[in-house]
């Protein structure tokens, strides 16, 4: 084929195209007749291979506008030539019903305490609920006749350990701070949380199995302003950035200074009168914590005077009650479907 | 420990009033449990007597009384059953202030009520009588204010004190410390002390000095006047202390409320042999303590003896025959400091608290014996002026000392994250030691808690107060590890939620009942010392024990579908070593789905719960169920699949055993679960996040083809059997079972097997011929291993 002879099919080509318009040709029709790998024009270009590179230009640019002409005609005129049918459905009845199952409201507290934990910097690990006096206590600065041991009611076990003293099962999470900075160096930064035991008589705030958190720190330089820095970046993930957080003295045998935290009652403004959950004052009690004790870096082979660190603990059943508004704490050990599907 | 306001303010003259003094107490570390009103707290409410008394012509159950105040007479309205002519009463005049408000002129009924009768309650007086009005001593006169009768309104709270803030275990100590810190003026109780004779009646021996630091003892004889006096009375009795009115027994008390100090008097009659001497006590030697119980003793328990037998357990309570009785005339006073551990050894043996108790084993003033014991001698002398006091011994074999404390500010703002200036934090420690004086620290007498710098640092923001502390930060950024085990939990409940599963948190501890009832060996159980009741004595050997009681709890409820799970520890017993292994449980009961407008409901079943196992493990490595050879005791043995992962036997499932489900008060039949061992299944999570992910496998460009194989088989053949030979031939991708068939139209004992087979080929399309012939090849293969025929349509 030479020059004249492709202008001339392109020229057809175009007398084809005005007369397919002209007839108002479907512009699916269209796109197929031109613009398909094995349409008209598609084949004409293919045969310009043929044909010089100068040849190739002055062709290529004609038989491309034209194509460019032709998609957009095809792109103007398309409309969707399938109509829908009208539908019977009644679009009213009820979708699917897809099974829906969820974890337990403790279990969700916890999860959303530990993700919040853990964008800070703290990795989770676990210890034993059967635990040694050494872990629960001596190591943590409760001497073996200290009264602090009157705060917590244990529970001990038949078996005994290698020192002849008791298994018990643990009373708090903090044995696990031990476990942690005994088998690992600074800097470290971790959390902890699962269930602990206290032989206390069950009632709607207490429950002789519970849930703690447990978290700390130790590293050079860390200060009480660190703690309380992490422990407010914390709750303003839990409850909201205008929570607050402030502290006041308290005791825990591997602390010191011990401190409380309190959180400033975010559900106040909800109810018009006194608050129901904070009893009018503004803040609820939620966390105890402190800086590392001395005697509890010496027991983990840590030298107090380079290493320093905060450390920090909380019932999880208490944030749950909060989040979820369950006022008995016996319900949530109940699994109670009918309450537990509606959450 | 109970305050009483007014004796604390005894000490603390500028107190604040109640209603401030929470947020003081709790800014240095106290906090307030519970506190109550008492006394009485109106004005305006008088004396009166009712003259006269005349129905109500409204209301039936009303009366119109004539009340007499002396110089008037009022015309009220009462609605009390309990009134009689003659009574005196108290009167609310219009006006008057009542604990729920001021009272104002009302018409009651169309009747002008000058006033209101009141009852006990509406005065705000507790421990009366509230049924009616509070009928008054006929002997009062009309018109006296009620003031003049009823206490001054005080308050009664129990305040929480922390082991390290036990050197306020005492008003004055309380005092004292709101002083110190807060500014409050402090007033020092009055402490006469005696020129002392010596007394050589009684010696006074230590055995053992670790045991008893100091033994502070003197001598008051000839005591005639022995009732407790009126306020002192009152004081203990509002303390919840039940004073004996005897003076010689309340006036040790009192000393210790009000100082701190425990101490003890003896009858000097029944003190033998003229001594007196802290030891130990011998095994079985035997004491009879003031509450009257005869108590064995052990080498462990530190007694006070005079020559011949223990007369107190050291620190504890004091022996009954050594006590003070009515014709007591002549004491012994003891006020000593003994060792903290052996007080608190001899009250954990012994099963004994008391108050003194209390006090000794958090550690007590060490300066304050002397002081003590006079104050008791004061308060016997100040009624009874002709009583002689000697002095006894102060024998002190062992002084604790303070420590020195380097003063270094830099530390102690490096602890606490602030910035405060040397000066600031001597101040602080003054306000610790009050005759501190700059330099390096050493605690006062009462403060034995105070050992280090980063002591130091708690007190320095009790004193500035824990709002010094900012918020603020200069921690580097920290790298963070997934813990494998909470992956796993992770992935858990992501997967069995999905199921329509709920989670469930059980106790970890259950019933002897209970571990009979999954048929298991409590021997292998592991049991508490010290359960709190037999319902949970064991730790659950099985997580499936919960939900089983779950089951049965929301049965009784009406449940009609009980889909649960959990994750925990379960506890055994191997070779007497506790293990404690990570577990999850699922248990699946009634529907899986309600009717529904487009098909039925249906129940869960066996392939229900195994559908579940696999979904859970599809994604593990060496996931298989296999049939099972030792099932454990609570499934059903031939309803029950092992599970096994990374090559390990990890689990059960299966149906529960009908014998387990009586035995849990279940009556439904058809229960069905699974329970695993958690941490293998973590294994799947444990490694690098990229070493653990699925490869991509690249698929056949060309198309896949399908074909379907229905043969009839001997019900004997399993479809584990059948499906064993022909699941990994060439080109095959994947066969699936897509109908079973027994009954009408088959022999007996044969069932159909409808396969679903797909084919696909990296190379090429298959033509209907080669599938023929792969079919054809599958099917000669199941005939000849197991005598299949097809079946004819």
């Amino acid at each position: 084929m030479n020059k004249q002879e492709w202008l001339e099919k392109l020229s057809a080509l175009r007398n084809e195209f005005e007369k397919a318009a002209a007839e108002k040709k479907s512009s699916q029709d269209i796109e197929r007749d031109f613009l398909s790998k094995k349409g008209g024009l598609a084949l004409l270009l293919r045969d310009l291979s043929a044909f010089s590179i100068e040849e190739k230009k002055e062709l290529g640019s004609l038989g491309n506008d034209f194509k460019k002409k032709v998609a957009e005609y095809c792109a103007e005129n398309s409309s969707n030539p399938v109509s829908d049918k009208k539908s019977d459905l009644d679009i009213t009845l009820c979708g699917h019903p897809y099974p829906k199952g969820h974890s337990h409201p403790i279990i969700i507290t916890m999860e959303k305490i530990i993700s919040s934990m853990n964008k800070l910097g703290f990795s989770l690990e676990y210890g034993p609920l059967a635990e040694r006096d050494y872990y629960n206590f001596e190591a943590l600065n409760f001497p073996p006749d200290h009264p602090a041991r009157d705060m917590q009611d244990t529970f001990y076990l038949n078996q005994k350990d290698e020192k002849g003293i008791n298994y018990l099962l643990r009373t708090h999470t903090s044995p696990v701070q031990i476990r942690v900075m005994q088998s690992k160096k600074p800097p470290l930064r971790v959390i902890s949380a699962g269930k602990v035991f206290r032989s206390e008589a069950v009632d709607a705030s207490h429950s002789f199995v519970f849930h703690q958190l447990e978290g700390f720190c130790a590293d050079k330089n860390i200060s009480m302003s660190d703690l309380k820095w992490t422990l407010e970046s914390f709750i303003k993930d839990m409850f909201g950035s205008a929570a607050k957080i402030r502290f006041s003295p308290s005791y825990f045998p591997f602390v010191e200074p011990g401190a409380g935290v309190e959180v400033s009652c975010v559900f106040c403004s909800s109810s018009k009168g006194k608050c129901p959950v904070c009893k009018g004052t503004g803040w609820l009690e939620m966390l105890g914590a402190g800086m590392i004790h001395p005697e509890v870096f010496k027991a983990c082979g840590y030298n107090p005077d380079e290493i320093s660190g905060f450390a920090f603990g909380a019932g999880i059943e208490r944030f749950a009650m909060l989040l979820y508004g369950i006022s008995d704490m016996r319900q949530l050990y109940e699994n109670d479907l009918r309450i537990l599907k509606n959450l | 420990m109970k305050t009483l306001y007014s004796w604390l303010k005894e000490f603390s003259p500028d107190l604040p009033a109640f209603d401030n003094l929470g947020p003081i107490l709790s800014s240095l570390g106290f906090s307030i449990d519970s506190a109550e009103k008492i006394g009485f707290d109106a004005d305006g409410v008088v004396v009166g007597e009712i003259l006269k008394i005349e129905k109500h012509p409204n209301a039936d159950k009303l009366s119109i009384c004539e009340v007499s105040l002396g110089s008037s007479t009022k015309k009220v309205v009462c609605g009390a059953k309990n009134i009689a002519a003659g009574q005196k009463i108290p009167l609310a005049q219009v006006g008057a202030r009542l604990p729920e408000g001021v009272l104002k002129k009302a018409k009651i009924r169309g009747i002008e009520s000058e006033g209101m009768i009141c009852s006990a309650s509406e005065l705000g007086l507790s421990g009366y009588d509230n049924s009616g009005i509070l009928v008054l001593d006929n002997s009062l006169k009309p018109g006296t204010d009620l003031k003049e009768i009823f206490d001054k309104p005080d308050y009664v709270f129990e305040l929480e004190i922390t082991p390290n803030l036990a050197y306020c275990l005492s008003h004055f100590s309380l005092a004292r410390e709101l002083a110190l810190y807060r500014g409050f003026k402090l007033v020092e109780p009055k402490i006469r002390s005696f020129p002392l004779k010596e007394n050589s009646e009684m010696k006074i021996e230590i055995e053992n000095s670790s045991d008893c630091f100091r033994y502070y003892a003197i001598i008051v004889k000839n005591i005639k006047n022995k009732k407790t006096s009126d306020w002192m009375f009152e004081r203990l009795k509002k303390i919840g202390l039940n004073p004996k009115n005897d003076i010689l027994i309340d006036a040790s008390n009192y000393a210790m409320f009000e100082l701190g100090q425990p101490t003890h008097c003896f009858d000097l009659r029944n003190l033998e042999g003229g001594k007196i001497c802290v030891r130990r006590a011998l095994d079985k030697e035997k004491i009879k303590t003031l509450d009257g119980e005869d108590r064995e003793l052990s080498k462990d328990i530190l007694v006070i003896a005079d020559s011949k037998k223990p007369v107190a357990v050291a620190g504890v309570m004091g022996g009954y025959y050594s006590s003070v009785f009515p014709d007591t005339e002549n004491i012994l006073i003891e006020s000593a400091h003994f060792n903290p551990s052996a007080v608190r050894k001899s009250s954990k043996i012994l099963g004994l608290k008391s108050d003194s108790s209390f006090r000794f084993e958090r550690g007590i003033d060490f300066e304050l014996q002397d002081k003590a014991a006079f104050r008791i001698a004061q308060l016997i002398i100040n009624q009874n002026p002709s009583a002689e006091i000697t002095f006894v011994s102060d024998n002190r074999p062992y002084k604790p000392s303070c420590l020195n404390i380097k003063s270094e500010s830099e530390r102690i703002n490096s602890i606490l994250g602030t910035s405060f200036s040397k000066e600031e934090i001597e101040k602080a420690f003054k306000a610790v030691n009050p005759s501190y004086e700059g330099g390096d620290f050493s605690a006062p007498s009462w403060r034995s808690d105070i050992k280090t710098i980063w002591d130091l640092a708690e007190e320095t923001a009790r004193f500035y107060g824990y709002s010094s502390i900012k918020s603020q930060t200069n921690m580097k950024a920290s790298a963070f590890c997934e813990n494998p085990y909470h992956e796993a939990l992770k992935s858990i409940s992501l997967k069995l939620n999905s199921l329509g599963l709920f989670e469930a948190v059980n106790y970890d501890l259950v019933s002897l009942k209970e571990i009979r009832a999954l048929l298991l060996n409590e021997k292998e159980a592991v049991e508490l010392k010290n359960p709190l009741s037999s319902d949970f004595q064991y730790l659950r050997p099985s997580v499936l024990c919960g939900l089983l009681k779950n089951l049965r709890y929301n049965i009784n409820r009406g449940a009609e579908s009980v889909m649960l799970y959990e994750n925990g520890k379960i506890f055994s017993l191997e070779n007497e070593n506790i293990k404690e292994k990570a577990s999850t449980a699922v248990l699946m009961y009634g529907k899986l789905r309600e009717e529904y407008w487009r098909f039925g409901e249906e129940f869960l079943d066996f392939y229900h719960v195994k559908g579940a196992v696999s979904y859970l493990f599809s994604d593990m490595g060496g996931f298989a169920l296999k049939p099972c050879s030792n099932a454990p005791s609570y499934f059903k043995k031939d309803l029950c699949l092992e599970i096994w992962a990374f090559g390990k036997l990890c689990g059960y499932a299966g149906a529960v055993s009908s014998q387990v489900l009586a035995s849990f008060d279940i009556k439904e039949s058809e229960v069905y679960a699974f329970e695993f061992d958690t941490d293998i299944y973590a294994k799947a999570f444990a490694g690098d996040f990229y070493s653990r992910i699925k490869k991509a496998v690249p698929v056949s460009q060309y198309q896949h083809s399908t074909r379907d194989l229905c043969v009839v088989a001997d019900k004997k053949y399993s479809w584990e059997e059948i499906k064993k030979p022909i699941e990994n031939i060439p080109d095959l991708l994947w066969v699936k079972l897509i109908d079973v068939y027994a009954g009408k139209n088959l022999p007996p004992d044969t069932r159909s097997l409808t396969m679903r087979f797909m084919f696909s080929s990296m190379e090429k399309t298959f033509t209907d011929k080669e599938l023929n012939a792969k079919i054809e090849e599958i099917y000669n293969k199941l005939n000849k291993m197991f005598g299949v025929s097809l079946r004819s349509s």
